[in-house]
């Protein structure tokens, strides 16, 4: 036998045996992955506010504005002092990664930031369902329900039968459209527009006044941001909310979806965004906005603290407009929220902790801290494009129009949405491809 | 008297011959433990559907099934494929052609250069992704060198161009590998008796003849190591695209890597994504096998 052929030959028994090692271990349960992963305890918070006497000690694990958690975490010991509160903070991809892995160990933290991951959390019952604190404490009074809302993941409550309950929010966020004032009226641009059609009137002009209208960061997450800002003018609000919560039957592929979608493609045509849009970044758009390179940009709250510094009285904010100029305000928009660990000893002291984040004291700390509080009428007024942001806010709270983001319906959403839009932008997908592509990934996500 | 063999026959072992393997041990072990079992087990998962948190369903060779049919997936191992040219076919080209200018004399300053061309190789993929985003932005340099040799209608976001983005990506490995080819073959030269290429040229052998009957036979070893390392860096490139385009515009640069990554942290499809890690882990075998194969047949 040649020397290579007996190689060959040895190779292959040590394959087999390596399999044969393996192959036992698949009909063995307890190697499944994930059956380690049983819940332990209950799966609701008690229906009483009793917060336990004694030394109690709760952490909070979470990933933005660690300014303004530890405000909120010491107002809050002020006025709790047998409870201490320690806070873990996380870089948000760190803390969107390791998410489940954090949330379904033994060292889980008793208070955890909402994010994507936590509807399959709550799914499987790691998080707590807070529905019979949400009446016990009377939350719908003191912040807007539309707010909790949010953050039902889909489900109904186990303990009320009600809506579930899986976090509370500490500051709310919105897209809009910023701009720059001084050259919407180079451009003959006068004041925020009243209707979609309207706004198209006034990218228009800024493309014939040789201005870039419209800044867009479609590298990463901005063109979601504009494609979703038309899908809430044009989908109804209840049907949208259907498919971002998974709602059997539900389907993006409807005349709103191909209109919105080519209503980004027609603007892509007549140049409206930078030409380089899918190269910049969400940060950079922002950066070239604040220098005066675009009229309008399209972005969320979570910008205006650095456009209201680098532009002063410069920089205006509204939220997307409606087709006729009585529609209602919608735009998208999500809280800086809290969930509490079924893991976790306190569910008292953290309801406790959870309560407090809807008081008018921790309100004027996150209006503070540039979000946008979840009882706006607490807190005093703000000043410029945060009060123009305030109005907005408010606008679409009265009109119960804050939706959440796209990329809540699926986790893979987030990657073909960008993906997508770079292509609407470009002009490489037809809409209906384009939709196609979002209910198909929907639909695996949802196919139980 | 009937004599004993001296010698034993090769590939019988003698008593004592089990020594060798309790030195091989401790490396052995950790080899298994952090590197064998690790590769088995991702094998395993591969085998389930399975989001990293609840009960996972054995569904066998299903994910392998669905790497086949999905179009996203598929295009993203072309896209590697485009980028072995990048990261190793251009960069092995340059290298041989700095090391055929710089081998013939001893120049001074030699240190120097190799500091240079080795930098690259040096900074963290990272902040090299980082740097390259920035040089081809908007206003970037490399627009900026353009502009200023008049050619204002080359201009471009170039990340954000369906067409230039994988040939952008493409460009920052060729970077980043040229400088360790070069590196490997200058070191391989080194090795070559200078008599060679005295003899070289009394026979009246130019430059180019002297590369090609010279240096280029001797480099034979240092070719497939060049080879090997870059072809693995372009399969499994995951940090220069992530941070450049994150596998943008649309999917034009959207490499294996990066999908294993996306699948198994935030699309909750583990099995999917072990499924995905152990194909890309057999084409890269496969390939370097080949390397491997090619540069031994011909000593």
């Amino acid at each position: 036998m040649p020397k290579s052929t007996q190689r060959l030959c040895r190779r292959i028994a040590r394959a087999a045996c390596a399999l044969a090692l393996v192959l036992p271990l698949a009909a063995c349960d307890a190697l499944t992955p994930g059956s380690t992963a049983a819940v332990p305890g209950p799966r609701s918070v008690p229906s009483s506010t009793a917060v336990p006497e004694g030394d109690v000690t709760l952490r909070v694990q979470f990933a933005d504005a660690p300014l303004m958690v530890d405000a909120l975490i010491a107002a809050f010991e002020k006025g709790h002092p047998g409870i201490s509160v320690e806070p873990q903070y996380k870089t948000f991809s760190d803390y969107v990664q390791n998410l489940k892995l954090t949330m379904t160990s033994d060292s889980a933290p008793d208070i955890a930031q909402y994010a994507v991951g936590m509807t399959d959390l709550a799914q499987d019952g790691h998080i707590l369902d807070l529905a019979p604190y949400r009446e016990a404490y009377g939350w719908d009074e003191s912040i807007p329900p539309v707010s909790l809302d949010q953050l039902t993941a889909g489900r109904k409550s186990e303990a009320t039968g009600g809506r579930a309950l899986f976090g509370v929010p500490a500051g709310l966020s919105m897209t809009g459209i910023y701009y720059n004032k001084e050259l919407a009226e180079q451009a003959g641009i006068k004041g925020p527009p009243r209707t979609l059609a309207e706004f198209e009137e006034q990218l228009a002009a800024a493309k014939d006044a040789d201005l870039t209208p419209l800044g867009v960061g479609a590298l990463t997450e901005g063109g979601l941001h504009l494609w979703a800002a038309l899908l809430n003018q044009l989908m109804p609000t209840d049907d949208y909310w259907d498919w971002v919560n998974g709602t059997k039957g539900a389907t993006i592929e409807n005349q709103a979806g191909i209109t919105a979608s080519e209503l980004v493609v027609e603007w892509s045509r007549k140049d409206y965004y930078h030409e380089s849009a899918n190269g910049t970044g969400q940060i950079d758009s922002t950066a070239q906005f604040a220098k005066g390179d675009s009229v309008f940009l399209i972005n969320g709250n979570w910008a205006a603290g650095q456009l209201a510094t680098t532009m002063g009285d410069n920089v205006g904010f509204f939220p997307m407009p409606g087709e006729n100029a009585g529609a209602p305000t919608v735009a998208s928009g999500f809280s800086v929220a809290y969930a509490v660990s079924s893991r976790t000893e306190h569910p008292g002291a953290a309801g406790a902790f959870l309560d407090f984040l809807t008081s008018p004291e921790a309100g004027q700390i996150i209006s503070d801290n540039g979000f946008l509080p979840p009882n706006p009428e607490a807190v005093a007024k703000p000043e410029g494009v945060l009060a123009d942001i305030a109005e907005g806010h408010r606008r679409a709270i009265a009109d119960d129009g804050i939706t959440t983001f796209p990329d809540f319906a699926a986790p893979a959403m987030l990657d073909r949405l960008r993906s997508g839009v770079q292509k609407l932008i470009a002009d490489r997908v037809e809409p209906a491809d384009y939709l196609d592509s979002l209910q198909d990934e929907w639909e695996e996500h949802h196919a139980e | 008297m009937p004599s004993r063999p001296p010698v034993r026959p090769p590939g019988t072992r003698g008593r004592g011959a089990w020594r060798g393997y309790v030195y091989v041990l401790p490396a052995f072990l950790v080899y298994v433990a952090f590197a064998v079992l690790p590769a088995l087990h991702t094998a395993y998962l591969s085998l389930f559907e399975w989001d990293g948190v609840t009960l996972g369903e054995w569904v066998g060779l299903g994910n392998y099934q669905e790497i086949l049919q999905d179009s996203v997936l598929r295009r993203s191992v072309f896209n590697a494929l485009v980028l072995v040219v990048f990261f190793s076919f251009v960069p092995i080209a340059l290298g041989l052609a700095m090391t055929g200018l710089l081998a013939r004399y001893r120049r001074p300053g030699m240190g120097a250069y190799r500091f240079l061309f080795m930098l690259p190789q040096v900074i963290p993929l990272v902040a090299v992704g980082v740097t390259w985003r920035w040089l081809y932005g908007d206003d970037g340099l490399v627009n900026q060198a353009f502009r200023t040799v008049g050619l204002d209608g080359v201009t471009r976001a170039w990340l954000g161009d369906f067409d230039a983005a994988l040939v952008a990506v493409g460009l920052v490995g060729t970077w980043v590998l040229s400088g360790l080819c070069m590196m490997l073959f200058l070191s391989g030269v080194q090795k070559v008796d200078p008599s060679l290429y005295e003899a070289a040229r009394l026979d009246g052998a130019g430059p180019v003849r002297e590369f090609v009957s010279v240096t280029l036979p001797h480099l034979r070893g240092e070719l497939a190591v060049a080879m090997t390392v870059t072809t693995v860096a372009a399969l499994a490139s995951f940090d220069i695209v992530y941070v450049t385009t994150n596998g943008g515009p649309g999917e034009q640069t959207t490499v294996p890597g990066l999908l294993v990554y996306r699948l198994a942290f935030s699309e909750g499809k583990v099995g999917l994504a072990a499924a995905l890690a152990v194909v890309l882990g057999c084409l890269i075998l496969a390939i370097v096998y080949l390397i491997n194969r090619l540069s031994r047949t011909e000593t």
